[in-house]
């Protein structure tokens, strides 16, 4: 098993997208925390800096793109018969590449926390402190970590989603238009749906509103439009990611290549 | 029995109402070059792919080494190496990549180089393996299926898109390693090229096999003949029935050869009777002549 993470991970190291991306990534944060610096007016400071200067929505779009890629490219160029006849299980070249996927998560998470509190130090040292109260009686710091939380717990309710369409399509292109569009369809739906959750209670277990673990995780308030608490939520993530995971499984065990 | 590394018993194998392989059984005898031909869409492909674990068949029993196979069980694919159809190719790496992501841990550089080397690929190996040409990518894909050194080697077609002198590296060595003693399962539609490798032939035709022999009794089987151009052919073939010679049916004068024909008495025969000989040619039935009538003769009904 950590043959076949090792494996992926040279393929994926191997990509210039990969570089390419984490690039983009850091340049574009830089850019909002300029941006914010300068005109604090349309972009506040604290504000910026607790959804990490939009690095946050970005790692979203790269992860989505990078799951699907994982799955599909292999039925696109032909390589998954070189993948699955060697002594591997099946089930340990998909779990490898979940792993990977798993790993590639944390660190754009981790290099979007580390360069948001680069650039807070550099730019802003003197504006605000971490531990300045922003909202929910959390300090900065705390708000933006427990964010960072939601987001990834919520992310990887999408990405199992997006692993798992890459593999029934085996292409890149439907599994990534489906998970781009399923994330933000959220922020166009969510009004709708917190008025269809009033009227039908058990709406409210529906996975686009576990989407909402970050907002919820941040605020005070927002439990009463999602109608459920922060562990009901967490869990109902975690459960929607492992039945898709567990679907996918079985898609790919069954899969003729 | 002699040794065998591959036994495929009973195999069926459907996809959706469509039977793509009804009761095939074979063996491989462990160190032998075994050719698998018989016409587009045959099955042969499937029963590589059915071999390598890739789908789950009806029924029926493949073993490797005594290990059974199936999609899952993979045990025995660690002494295996394969190229099936056409080999994948991820474009962002470079020959040498693809080698270095495939390779085991056991196996060294110096062993990467050796197959780099032997398949004459050293000038291009670090370009990205997106720009190589059909043949460039085909060697790619023999050297991935042989850099393990694996003792059983798969490989569906492999002379696709290969020059000549390619296709000579390739049998040097196929012939060399079936001499250290890897075992080869080797389809192919280039038959003049097959026969120079093979030891044993596999036959397969609509999903059913249908002939299997070493390719020796084959050729023995296959019938050598003396063809005479004469002045006059048809006093000519008269003359030779009357003196013994057994005639093939074609509009030229062909005498079937045994071992006690001798060209000298025939050629004397003719010109006693005053018949002038203009050409003589000796005729083998090649692979594809053999195959070809094989092929025609077979009583496969398609279900
Ligand atoms: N995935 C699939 N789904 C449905 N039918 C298939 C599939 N793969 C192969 N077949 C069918 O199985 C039969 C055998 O195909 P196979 O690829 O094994 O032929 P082949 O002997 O390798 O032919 P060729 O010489 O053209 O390579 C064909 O009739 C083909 O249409
Ligand atoms: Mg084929």
């Amino acid at each position: 098993m950590i043959t076949l993470v090792k494996q992926e991970m040279y393929k994926l190291g191997h990509k210039k997208s990969t570089w390419a991306v984490s690039v983009a990534l850091l340049v574009i944060m830089t850019i909002f925390a300029v941006l914010s610096k300068t005109h604090p007016k349309y972009w506040g400071q604290k504000d910026m800096f607790v959804t990490m200067y939009t690095g946050g929505s970005w790692v979203v779009l790269f992860l989505i793109a990078a799951c699907s890629s994982i799955i599909a490219m292999e039925f696109q160029y032909g390589t998954i018969k070189e993948l699955l006849y060697r002594k591997y299980y099946r089930g340990e070249i998909l779990v490898s590449k979940w792993i990977t996927m798993l790993i590639y998560s944390i660190y754009f998470y981790l290099i979007t926390f580390v360069y948001s509190l680069l650039l807070k130090v550099v730019l802003y040292n003197g504006s605000f402190k971490l531990s300045d109260t922003y909202a929910n009686n959390q300090s900065i710091i705390q708000s933006q970590f427990l964010s960072l939380i939601g987001q990834f717990v919520s992310v990887w309710l999408v990405l199992s989603l997006v692993l798992l369409l890459a593999n029934i399509f085996k292409s890149t292109a439907a599994a990534i238009s489906i998970g781009i569009i399923g994330y933000f369809a959220l922020s166009v739906v969510s009004g709708l749906m917190f008025v269809l959750m009033q009227k039908w209670n058990w709406l409210k277990w529906n996975p686009l509103n576990m989407m909402n673990l970050p907002a919820q995780l941040t605020s005070d308030t927002y439990h009463k439009m999602t109608l459920l608490s922060t562990p009901e939520m967490v869990c109902g993530s975690l459960v929607y990611t492992a039945i898709f995971m567990a679907i996918s499984y079985v898609v790919f065990k069954r899969r003729s290549v | 029995m002699a040794d065998t590394i591959l036994n495929v018993e009973h195999l069926n194998k459907n996809f959706g109402s469509k039977q793509v392989l009804k009761d095939v059984s074979f063996s491989v005898q462990t160190g032998h070059i075994v050719g698998l031909v018989g016409p587009n869409g045959a099955g042969k492909s499937t029963i590589m792919k059915a071999v390598l674990g890739l789908f789950n068949y009806a029924s029926g029993k493949i073993t490797i080494d005594g290990d059974s196979v199936s999609p899952t069980s993979h045990k025995a694919m660690d002494k295996v190496g394969a190229l099936i159809e056409y080999p994948g190719i991820y474009p962002f790496l470079s020959g040498m990549q693809h080698l270095k992501l495939f390779s085991k841990d056991a196996t060294s550089q110096d062993q990467i180089d050796d197959i780099v080397d032997k398949m004459k690929m050293t000038s291009y190996i670090n370009r990205k393996a997106k720009n190589y040409s059909l043949g460039m990518k085909q060697k790619l894909g023999i050297a991935l299926a042989l850099v393990n050194r694996p003792k059983f080697v798969i490989l569906d077609e492999p002379m696709n898109g290969l020059d000549p002198q390619a296709n000579k590296d390739l049998r040097t060595i196929i012939l060399e390693l079936a001499k250290q003693g890897t075992t080869f399962l080797i389809s192919s539609h280039i038959l003049s090229e097959l026969e120079k490798l093979i030891d044993d032939l596999v036959v397969i035709d609509k999903g059913q096999i249908v002939y299997t022999q070493s390719m020796a009794a084959l050729e023995s089987g296959g019938k050598k003949l003396l063809v005479v151009k004469t002045s006059d052919d048809a006093k000519a073939k008269d003359v030779l029935a009357q003196g013994g010679y057994q005639l093939d049916k074609a509009a030229e004068v062909s005498i079937v050869e045994k071992d006690d024909t001798k060209m000298a008495d025939v050629i004397k025969l003719l010109s006693d009777n005053g018949i002038d000989i203009e050409d003589v040619q000796h005729v083998h039935s090649d692979l594809e002549t053999s195959l070809l009538a094989l092929l025609r003769n077979d009583k496969v009904k398609e279900s």
